[in-house]
């Protein structure tokens, strides 16, 4: 299959190899959540909601120094192509919570909100192709939208080799080809990466630039991001009369 | 949700035997409802109802299936209902699942009838193929995204927006071999609209002290000693009921609180049916 038209250049969407989907944030999307986001990569939509901090729950995880954070990861029954009854708790989506929990407590300023625990439980209403970056890209909107101090802007994407040229930001059929795909996670300003995943298998000089497209990626995120959370800003500034 | 102190319960209390409620509302009036179709793009059909700050998603996949052997004349209906943890923190893991289960056996029952199948909402002889060998299987997934009360109100509204909006492919019979399954043709082009005029709504009524409110919020259902939800259709005809709570009630008080459901459910009617046809002209 032709993921790349070697006349045109375009993907099979229509795009160019170092393309965005189309992407979209939502600040409070869940009224009764502390904060929460709606982010959209493509057709893949995903809400996340933050409850916290608040009081632990189980005392035994305590952590008198620094914050729990702990993070839910589920998929509706609709999100798929066909329609699957999904188990709670089965191990795709256990990987993804830890994941998203791991990349997120990286950024979060645990130490300044100890024996407290906060909440990041992410729904996926359509997956198409990077749920997992678009997952932690919401719970960034999230954790601003809650007020919950962070380090830096967490931002994630995917990026791919198929036909022999990196393509950015995978949707679900050039994510199923077959072929590398690179999950990238970093902090915007601080420029570290927190997040990398990888699965088939890529020469390492090729890795470097698909990589590379991916952090590319992520920082077009980041600005977007930046973007929404200063409107959000603003109109806070203005409901309050300031 | 955050406890409520004894002033807050008083109030609460007192607002409704007064017949004004802490938002303002009277005790028959309903929040404002906002609805959206088609927003899970690859179902047959999708809905997004949000009543105050209860925000679900009904959502309608068709695929093909075996009729049961009992009905060979009927397509077959599922509905499973999924309580998000974003909705509430208490739904995370497997604390949802009890709730998740009250709503589906609740919604299945005011929906598809008793187990013979008779006096379903939803026509099922509309989704035979083939008799005895193909049949639509349709599954009803509710999704509740944000919870503040009257869960099972959105649901089945969601549900009746998401049924109107859903789009059953064309299937034309191909071979009429009487023994192995008939093949057939999934057209990709043309869809019928569901009839969706005898699908009922379901009208919840909460009692709190001496009276009884329609759309209750979480913190008003903290207070309720017993609920009822009625499911009523078009034509006034009752299909389902469900009672809940506690505290026992007086016959003569359960046939009121069922007539009363019964002429609000006919607003509610109303303004969902505008608001499909709403949807509808702006999708074209």
């Amino acid at each position: 299959m032709e993921y790349v038209n070697p006349l045109t250049g375009f993907r099979i969407d229509g795009r160019r190899p170092n393309e965005l989907r189309q992407i979209k944030g939502e600040l409070g999307v869940v009224a009764n959540a502390d904060g929460s986001a709606l982010f959209e990569m493509g057709n893949t939509r995903v809400i996340v909601a933050v409850y916290g901090p608040r009081e632990v729950q189980n005392k035994s995880q305590q952590n008198n120094n620094q914050a729990l954070v702990r993070c839910e990861y589920s998929m509706a029954n609709f999100s798929t192509g066909d329609r699957t009854r999904r188990q709670k708790g089965d191990r795709r989506s256990t990987e993804i919570s830890l994941v998203i929990r791991q990349t997120m407590e990286a950024s979060i300023l645990t130490h300044l909100m100890p024996r407290s625990q906060i909440d990041i439980f992410v729904q996926v209403l359509q997956a198409d192709g990077g749920t997992r970056s678009a997952c932690i890209n919401a719970a960034t909107l999230a954790l601003a939208d809650a007020g919950i101090p962070m380090r830096d802007i967490v931002t994630s994407c995917t990026a791919g080799y198929l036909c022999s040229t990196p393509l950015l930001d995978l949707n679900y059929v050039e994510d199923s080809a077959g072929g590398p795909d690179v999950t990238v996670g970093i902090l915007s300003k601080m420029d570290k990466v927190t997040l990398l995943q990888m699965d088939a298998k890529l020469p390492m000089d090729i890795f470097e630039n698909v990589m590379q497209l991916a952090i590319e990626g992520c920082k077009a995120i980041a600005n977007y991001i930046r973007e929404v959370l200063l409107e959000n800003t603003k109109q806070l500034e203005s409901r309050r009369g300031g | 949700m955050v406890g409520l102190s004894e002033g807050e319960k008083h109030f609460i209390r007192g607002g409704i035997a007064q017949d004004l409620r802490s938002d303002g509302r009277k005790r028959l009036q309903f929040r404002s409802i906002s609805v959206e179709t088609g927003v899970i793009p690859q179902a047959n059909g999708s809905a997004r109802v949000r009543l105050g700050a209860t925000d679900v998603i009904a959502s309608i996949k068709a695929e093909l299936g075996k009729p049961s052997i009992l009905r060979p004349d009927k397509g077959k209906v599922s509905i499973f209902v999924d309580c998000s943890p974003t909705a509430a923190p208490m739904f995370e893991g497997r604390g949802g699942e009890e709730l998740s289960n009250d709503l589906s056996v609740a919604l299945q029952r005011c929906l598809l009838g008793g187990t013979s199948g008779a006096g379903a909402g939803i026509d099922l002889s509309s989704l035979i193929i083939v008799d005895g060998k193909v049949c639509w299987d349709l599954y009803i997934d509710g999704l509740v995204i944000s919870s503040d009360g009257n869960l099972l109100d959105a649901l089945a509204a969601a549900i009746k927006v998401a049924l109107s909006n859903t789009g059953i492919p064309k299937v034309s019979v191909l071979g009429a071999s009487s023994d192995e399954q008939p093949d057939v043709d999934v057209s990709d082009e043309e869809f019928l609209q569901f009839d969706t005029s005898g699908v009922p709504v379901i009208v919840t009524l909460t009692k709190v002290g001496r009276h009884y409110i329609v759309d209750a919020t979480s913190e008003e259902e903290s207070q309720m000693s017993s609920a009822i939800s009625v499911s009523v259709n078009r034509r006034g005809q009752i299909c389902g009921l469900t009672k809940r709570g506690g505290a026992g009630l007086d016959p003569s008080v359960v046939l009121d609180m069922i007539s009363v459901a019964n002429s609000v459910s006919q607003q509610l009617i109303t303004v969902l049916d505008s608001e499909i046809a709403a949807a509808e002209a702006s999708e074209e």
